[in-house]
């Protein structure tokens, strides 16, 4: 125990704390800029710097441990003049343009400026730190206003792993955050998981604006847009309306629908609809790898980011992931090919699909050449959720005070399994559900499987492995499951699939840490641990499983049983496969 | 390192230990902001305060030589000075400590440009 003064207030706590979580403890927030507990503890930004009683110089807050005796000022007149002349330093570098940020209202630095009252002198060229700009197809750069502070470097290196963002300080004077200089994200082996933007305080990470895309498809008289919405999309977009984190769905999932009917999509379906689709065609093939020896494990295939991964890093593996499309694709091209000829005798052609998605990697995902049928694209669009929250703003809908709607539509029905498959685990879930009636002939007497549930990581950026077995008493298979979420589990997995050791049958694999719920497209939660957001979000989404609907298996939503009567014959049928599946090639990229 | 720069490095160390150097503005103005120069390849670029402070210095400085200074330049020169005690490293750090040493001893001939009243 080590026992120090803050401001004058005498207070003890355990050797080895920093004096950022000392200060905390009793109800002083320190401000900080660079700094993330456990991932980025560097000390570049210097705003929390506090003075100690002996020492010359000011010491940053958030990486200097106390020492038994300190005594430690964090509002002294130096000390808020030295934070408010490195605030002034970092501001003078900046373009300010915050009414079209794409931060849009949740930017730390301006909150910093705000909160200090900063005055300062542009000395730049009025460009900003750096005029560049980096295109992806599921992420952009605006380097104008990078503020240094490397939160985006280390989260793209420890937490997601895949080590396309680097601080590049060659030349010290004016170093820059970058991919490799001249690359397009595409080019320099991103998975667009997008965690990085949200990590980043300012808004030069962000998703790649697709929001014009939309509005002009709005407007386009020959075409009826479109719209559906992600499993874990219900569980958030009330965020943005200053809902709480984990509301049940009942009560925003009504709300979701009439805002998107207000903004003028000419049908409203949900994604929640081809989740269940997914699971027959992915469980189906499952069966078949299992009963044929087909390669083994088979991978889930719904997270674009993780299919990325796989295709730039470990190519080898690309046997193993399920040829089924993502949820959302198969949705797309549901719409335009069956749907729309069936209700509306529309042509494909003339349809326009629009996503909304937790995810920035959709993006990516719909421009993939292969996604096509008959030269009809699978999606024209993907909104991420923060997007979507602008665009309802910019529309002046009062998001709580609208009335729910029911969707009656066949591409809207959906099943508790579907529903779940915004949480790390819910596809393996969803799977099992379906899987085990389907091999076993007999009902499944819970249809809960804690095992995979939950996101047991100690710490924010680990990810987790979370394994199962599951006996199928008549067709004596023992099935080996795993759940694995967050670049780092991504890692760790392949690590022991390359050594051979264990044997499984399906693996479920989520690029963000605890699965869509915490997608790279999710509004942004400062200041609330990842492991509570992501646990709170689950919730909701099991919950609205467990208490809102009557159907909690795939095979049984009628709605898609109806599909399969009409149009799609039987799982993994010849115009399944043209439709619903896909296939993978190797990603090639550089890095310096 | 240059002659150059090790000459100005000299100039710093024989200010700090002499209070009693003394230069004309022109000169001084001349020699700090060489020395900040020269300090360019030390410097990191990880932290604010000696990343971008020692370049605003320097244009702090360029507007003593363009005859644009004002009080508020070097009250902001001040300022910058002292922030580099935030610096993360001893580059930083020790820019601040000789900056501080150079100003407290010649104060007054930075001052006379900038009476403007
Ligand atoms: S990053 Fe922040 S301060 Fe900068 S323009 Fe955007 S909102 Fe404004
Ligand atoms: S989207 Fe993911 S992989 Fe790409 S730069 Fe950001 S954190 Fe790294
Ligand atoms: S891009 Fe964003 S997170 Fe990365 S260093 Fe710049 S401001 Fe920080
Ligand atoms: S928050 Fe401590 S130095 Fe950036």
């Amino acid at each position: 125990m080590a026992k120090i003064t803050i401001n004058g207030i005498e207070l003890k706590v355990k050797n080895g704390t920093t004096i950022l979580t000392a200060a905390k403890s009793i109800g002083i927030e320190i401000p900080k800029l660079c700094f993330i507990e456990e991932i980025n503890e560097i000390g570049f930004c210097r705003i929390c710097v506090v003075e100690v009683e002996g020492e010359q110089d000011l010491v940053s807050a958030c990486n200097t441990e106390v020492v038994n005796g300190m005594v430690i000022q964090t509002d002294s007149d130096d000390v808020i003049k030295a934070r408010r002349t490195t605030l002034g330093l970092l501001a003078a570098k900046h373009r300010f343009d915050c009414w079209r940020c794409p931060k849009d209202g949740m930017c730390e630095f301006y909150d910093l400026l705000k909160a200090n009252d900063v005055v300062f002198e542009e000395f730049g060229p009025g460009i900003g730190r750096n005029p560049e700009k980096i295109f992806g197809t599921g992420i952009s750069q605006d380097q104008s206003k990078c503020v240094l502070c490397k939160r985006c470097v280390a989260v793209c290196s420890e937490v997601v792993t895949a080590k396309v963002l680097k601080f590049r300080d060659d030349d010290g004077i004016n170093p820059i955050v970058s991919p490799t200089p001249g690359l397009a994200f595409d080019e320099a082996g991103c998975i667009f998981c997008g965690q990085c933007t949200k990590t980043c305080p300012t808004g030069t990470l962000y998703e790649t604006d697709h929001i014009k895309k939309v509005e002009s498809l709005l407007k386009d008289q020959n075409k009826k847009v479109f719209v559906q919405v992600a499993p874990a999309v219900r569980a958030s977009l009330a965020e943005e309306f200053g809902y709480d984190i984990g509301t049940p769905v009942r009560e925003t999932q009504g709300k979701m629908y009439r805002a998107l009917d207000l903004l003028g999509f000419d049908e409203v379906t949900d994604t929640n609809w081809a989740a269940d689709l997914t699971i027959l065609e992915e469980g189906t093939e499952l069966i078949g790898r299992i009963k044929n020896g087909g390669t083994l494990p088979m991978f889930t295939s719904c997270c674009p980011a993780w299919v990325r991964y796989t295709e730039m890093y470990k190519p080898e593996y690309m046997e193993n992931l399920s040829t089924a499309k993502s949820p959302h694709m198969m949705q797309g091209q549901m719409i335009k090919a069956y749907y729309g000829k069936k209700y509306l005798d529309e042509k494909p052609e003339n349809i326009a699909v629009v996503s909304i998605m937790p995810c920035t990697a959709k993006k990516y995902e719909i421009s993939r050449e292969e996604m096509e049928v008959d030269g009809v694209r699978d999606v024209d669009a993907v909104l991420t959720v923060r997007e979507l929250a602008k665009m309802i703003k910019r529309k002046g809908i009062d998001f709580k005070r609208l009335e729910d709607l029911e969707l009656g539509g066949q591409l809207a029905q959906f099943s508790g399994a579907g529903t779940i498959f915004g949480a790390s685990g819910g596809v393996a879930e969803a799977a099992l559900r379906s899987v085990y009636e389907i091999l076993e002939g007999v009902p499944l007497e819970s249809v809960e499987f804690h095992d995979v549930r939950g996101v047991s990581f100690s710490k924010d950026y680990e990810g987790t492995i979370k394994e199962a077995s599951i006996k199928l008493p008549k067709t004596n298979i023992k099935l080996n499951i795993a759940v694995v979420h967050g670049g780092s589990a991504l890692k760790r997995m392949y690590e022991i699939l390359d050594a051979g050791k264990k044997q499984y049958h399906f693996i479920e694999f989520m690029a963000c840490p605890g699965g869509c719920v915490n997608g790279g497209g999710m509004p942004i939660t400062n200041d609330i641990p990842m492991h509570e957001v992501i646990q709170r979000r689950s919730q909701s989404l099991y919950d609205q499983d467990s208490t809102d609907l009557p159907i909690r298996k795939s095979h049984e939503n009628k709605a898609v049983l109806e599909a399969y009567e009409d149009f799609l014959e039987e799982p993994n049928s010849k115009v399944a496969h043209k439709y619903l599946h896909t296939h993978y090639t190797q990603k090639g990229f550089t890095k310096e | 390192m240059s002659t150059e720069s090790q000459n100005v490095k000299e100039l710093f160390e024989s200010w700090i230990l002499d209070a009693e150097t003394k230069l004309s503005e022109q000169d001084l103005v001349q020699n700090m902001k060489s020395y900040l120069v020269g300090q360019h390849p030390e410097i990191c670029g990880k932290c604010t305060p000696c990343r971008d402070g020692v370049i605003r210095m320097e244009q702090l400085l360029d507007m003593y030589t363009n005859e644009t200074a004002t009080l508020k330049t070097l009250k902001e020169l001040e300022q910058l000075t002292y922030n580099l005690r935030s610096s993360r490293c001893s580059v930083g750090l020790d820019i601040g400590k000789n900056f501080e040493v150079v100003l407290e001893n010649n104060y007054n001939t930075l001052y006379q440009p900038v009476k403007k009243y």
